[in-house]
């Protein structure tokens, strides 16, 4: 493409780029300058000051990076197997596959979140089942913890991770793997040093969208973590609906958006090294 | 003592063999090359010497050795592929490390080692490039590289230079030919390409429908071909009514050409191609058989025949050979 | 900063627009309202909507759901096409202080009888609700909160609400304190008695549907939850005893043309009318600020709404002025309570 062209499309974006400017980057910054500016006092860090002075906030922020992080890996463990598995399935039945782990899309994110109060619940599915066949006498608490958080994070997310994984598998040619075993590398090897790296850049970018993704959750917690698990975003709203105190959410929010910049900007610092 | 040895190999898709009772034995050091139209079966064989594949019958030897159930890993064999198959997210060097790194061979050895297998395909100074910033010949010698650098007892090679272009693949096929013989190491080249195969090759298995058609010299599967299959296949064929009924098989090469009167027989020419130092002349038998066609290639001194012109057509008996 | 400069100079625009105005008495033919949602945005509706849109022909569209930072929004940004905003009682103080809403001119209303704290300086309270305790249908029937935070005596689990102002005072008072003694509020014996029980809280409720369902399906046997959620089903047990009244308020959002304002207070006066209290009442147990709405109620009914006299009296009214003015700390304090789960 030459300068010129590029300008010329530059002009069809522009209207564009500057209903997103307008749309959603200048209240974002609106609300970002919130915890900065304080109402005929000119530029403050009182509010960050504040959140120093009271940690609790901070702890809150921490736990959600932890829980983010349970459901992250969670959701690696469950998804990577389960996009391998899928590439080595005949069309057809890989179709069903996808068909299945796209599904949950489809469904509100409040449905999914209480059937999984009818599948795990005390008197759900799963419990029935163990106390049914003698396994417990007592219901498994499965959900109203973190676990329950996790499952259910997992669940609403594991598309995010297996569809571009997925993508990337069906992309590595059957004869690296066969060149490998040539070579004299056994299936381990074979695996660790050629099969996986090829999916490590969509394994890092499924993996951080994922966990991006978690930081924000809002439903699956409070729903699934019978409000046990505190999560940023619930604090969040407290703070802007219930307290209000626009100009803490907007600190905290801050500190959340640089993080979440700074783990990317952590992957494309990877990503590039990685692609040299 | 052969090196490799198949004995009544067939692999069956179901109904269809893509290897049918095959038979060969390849000697140390000796480089054969396995020929067919695609479908064949030849990539087949391939994948079932290196192991990639089980064959549904028959055994297979290595240095005398059974490998019929050992997998890929165990065979020690240098598998170079039409795609390359270079690992992408690898150095050149590192790709070329790769099989020794399994072997559990490093630091300055494995080092030494790949850059001197790289120095024999002659890239040296690219060892740090990724294979995605290499031309295609390029990154054929890097597999190759990575192919023999591990010095295998055997090195199969699944049309190597089919992705090339023709000016490359002949050059690339001087090479791999003087390789070949300084590594001396058993080599079988898996090919649709009949010019290829007869340039390189001690011996050419032909194979057709997953049957072996015959196993020869180039000079004899050329000359004097098994069948009229084999005889179709490599290169041009000009069959001639013998007196006992038979059909005869006379290379283009053999075929004389002069003025009329010359000879008995007389064509006249159809089409005439000048290939450079030779000149193929595409003719229609007048006598005999008369509108048979016949092709002619023949030296080019001075005058060529034109097209629609009458000549005289001639052969040795001893040029035929009975198919 | 460029941004408030120009909401500043939005927020001028009406000012302006009232002058012009003058006196003249011109009242919208349309008004805009949001509200909470769901049944009770439907017994606006039937209740209040309906007759004055019949009587005025004033038609007011609903919208939902009304949270303070959705007001606050609207109001910063200059936007003046809602009138009226759904708030609750601390929301009311706060939006005040905030400057997003306008005092209610309580002579144009001219409301019938009120009861007194429904009719605020700055907002219309017009639907009392009701945080109380319920429990499964069979489970041991508690007769106050000292018994429901029992759990040697009364085994089960508990579902208790995800917010300090609704879950603080039930502590206190389980603790012996009656519930005109509750503000101020001892907040640290609130937690120590949390402390005691919060092995048996399997969840911490943040949406009002969420204890009835959780009682029906048979994970928690006890809860704290609003009382429309569930009075008149008999899957349930329930005790006003000790519990919460509150109120919705309707507020005048800052910065609303008068012929707007005219026509809200329109519907204002009509949610005063105990007639039409009956009306919405019928769509939701929740009860308008009427004293004279008993009489018009179906008497075998009368047990389930928050403001009839065997209720109202048993109750303690939410002191919003304190929740104000501790807010804040005490969240501190319930997000700590709360990573300490």
């Amino acid at each position: 493409m030459n300068r010129q062209e590029r300008s010329t499309g530059f002009g069809f974006v522009a209207p564009l780029l500057v209903l997103m400017v307008v749309a959603f980057n200048a209240p974002i910054a609106y609300m970002l300058g919130l915890a900065f500016w304080d109402k005929g006092q000119g530029f403050t860090l009182e509010h960050y000051q504040g959140l120093l002075e009271a940690p609790v906030y901070l702890r809150v922020l921490g736990n959600t990076m932890r829980i983010a992080l349970i459901a992250t890996l969670a959701n690696v463990l469950i998804g990577y197997p389960l996009a391998h598995w899928m590439r080595g399935l005949q069309n057809r039945a890989r179709l069903v596959a996808i068909a299945l782990v796209v599904l949950p899309f489809w469904v509100s994110i409040l449905v999914r979140t209480y059937s999984w109060i009818v599948v795990l619940g005390n008197a759900g599915l799963v419990n029935r089942a163990l106390q049914w066949s003698g396994l417990t006498e007592q219901p498994v608490q499965f959900l109203y913890n973190e676990l329950g958080v996790t499952i259910g994070m997992a669940n609403v997310l594991l598309p995010f991770l297996v569809l571009p994984l997925f993508a990337a598998m069906i992309r590595i040619d059957d004869r690296l793997l066969q060149a490998a075993a040539s070579l004299g590398a056994p299936p381990r090897t074979i695996f660790w040093k050629v099969y996986f790296p090829l999916t490590l850049p969509a394994l890092a970018a499924g993996t951080l969208l994922v966990f991006i993704l978690c930081l924000g959750f809002y439903i699956t917690p409070a729903i699934l973590g019978g409000g046990r698990v505190p999560m940023i975003s619930n604090l969040l709203d407290t703070l802007i609906n219930q307290i209000p105190r626009w100009e803490q959410a907007s600190a905290i929010s801050t500190i959340l958006l640089v993080v979440s910049l700074l783990i990317f900007a952590a992957y494309r610092r990877l990503d590039r090294t990685a692609s040299l | 003592m052969s090196d490799i040895r198949l004995e009544g190999v067939s692999k069956r898709y179901g109904p269809v063999a893509a290897a049918d009772d095959v038979d060969l034995a390849v000697a140390q050091g000796e480089f054969v090359t396995i020929l067919g139209p695609s479908g064949s079966g030849k990539t087949t064989l391939l994948s079932l010497i290196a192991g990639l594949n089980r064959p549904t019958a028959g055994r297979i030897f290595i240095g005398g050795r059974d490998v019929t159930d050992a997998p890929a890993q165990e065979r020690n064999i240098g598998l170079v592929f039409q795609s390359y198959a270079l690992f992408p997210h690898m150095t050149v060097l590192e790709n070329v490390l790769f099989p020794l790194g399994v072997r559990k061979i490093g630091g300055a050895v494995a080092r030494s080692q790949a850059l001197d297998a790289l120095k024999l395909v002659r890239l040296e100074g690219l060892e740090d490039r990724r294979p995605s910033q290499l031309s295609g010949g390029q990154q054929q010698r890097v597999a190759l590289a990575r192919a023999i650098v591990f010095k295998p007892d055997i090195l199969l090679l699944d049309e190597p230079l089919g992705a090339l272009d023709r000016k490359l693949r002949e050059e690339l096929q001087v090479e791999l030919k003087q390789l070949q013989r300084t590594l001396g190491v058993t080599t079988i080249l898996v090919t649709h390409d009949q010019e290829e195969a007869l340039s390189l090759s001690d011996r050419i298995m032909v194979l057709d429908k997953g049957r072996t058609q015959q196993v020869a010299a180039p000079a004899e599967a050329y000359l004097k071909p098994a069948n009229r299959f084999v005889a179709e296949f490599l290169g041009i064929a000009n069959f001639v009514g013998l007196e006992d009924g038979r059909t005869g098989l006379v290379r283009p090469e053999r075929v004389r050409i002069g003025a009329i009167g010359t000879a008995a027989k007389t064509a006249r020419v159809v089409e005439a191609i000048y290939l450079g130092q030779m000149v193929r002349y595409h003719l229609a038998l007048e006598n005999g058989a008369a509108g048979a066609p016949m092709v002619a290639a023949v030296p080019f001194v001075g005058r060529a025949f034109a097209t629609g012109e009458r000549v005289a057509v001639s052969w040795e008996a001893a040029d035929i050979w009975p198919v | 900063m460029k941004r408030r400069t120009f909401v500043g100079a939005a927020a001028s625009l009406p000012a302006f627009s009232i002058l012009a105005a003058g006196g003249a008495r011109a009242q919208s033919k349309e008004i805009r309202m949001i509200e909470s949602g769901g049944l009770s945005g439907d017994s606006i509706q039937v209740g209040y909507i309906d007759p004055l849109k019949a009587k005025t022909g004033i038609t007011v569209v609903r919208e939902s759901p009304s949270s303070l930072g959705r007001l606050r929004a609207l109001v910063e940004s200059g936007q003046t096409s809602a009138t009226m905003f759904e708030l609750g009682s601390g929301v009311v103080l706060q939006a005040k202080k905030l400057g997003l809403i306008e005092p209610i001119d309580w002579a144009a209303v001219n409301p019938a009888a009120m009861f007194p704290e429904a009719k605020a300086e700055y907002g219309f309270g017009y639907q009392y609700f009701s945080t109380i305790m319920a429990w499964r249908a069979g489970a041991k029937e508690p007769k106050n909160f000292t018994e429901f935070f029992d759990i040697k005596a009364f085994p089960g689990k508990r579902c208790l609400p995800d917010y300090p102002h609704y879950c603080l005072p039930f502590a206190v008072q389980a603790t012996g304190v009656p519930i005109d003694k509750l503000f101020p509020l001892d907040v640290d014996t609130a937690f120590k008695k949390l402390d005691e029980i919060k092995k048996e809280v399997a969840v911490w409720w943040k949406a009002g549907a969420q204890p009835p369902q959780l009682m029906k399906d048979n994970e928690v046997q006890y809860s704290i939850c609003w009382s429309g959620r569930v009075v008149g089903d008999p899957a349930f047990g329930l005790n006003f005893a000790g519990g919460k009244a509150d109120l919705s308020f309707f507020g005048i959002v800052k910065g609303s043309k008068p012929e707007d304002k005219a026509a809200a207070y329109k519907l204002m006066h009509e949610m005063s009318l105990p007639e039409n209290q009956a009306k919405a009442a019928g769509v939701i147990s929740y009860t308008g600020p009427s004293p004279d709405l008993d009489a018009l109620l179906p008497k075998d009914k009368l047990w389930q709404f928050p403001t009839s006299k065997q209720n109202k009296a048993v109750q303690y009214f939410e002191n919003a002025e304190w929740w104000a003015e501790n807010g804040e700390a005490v969240n501190k304090k319930w997000e700590a309570f709360k990573l300490s789960l």
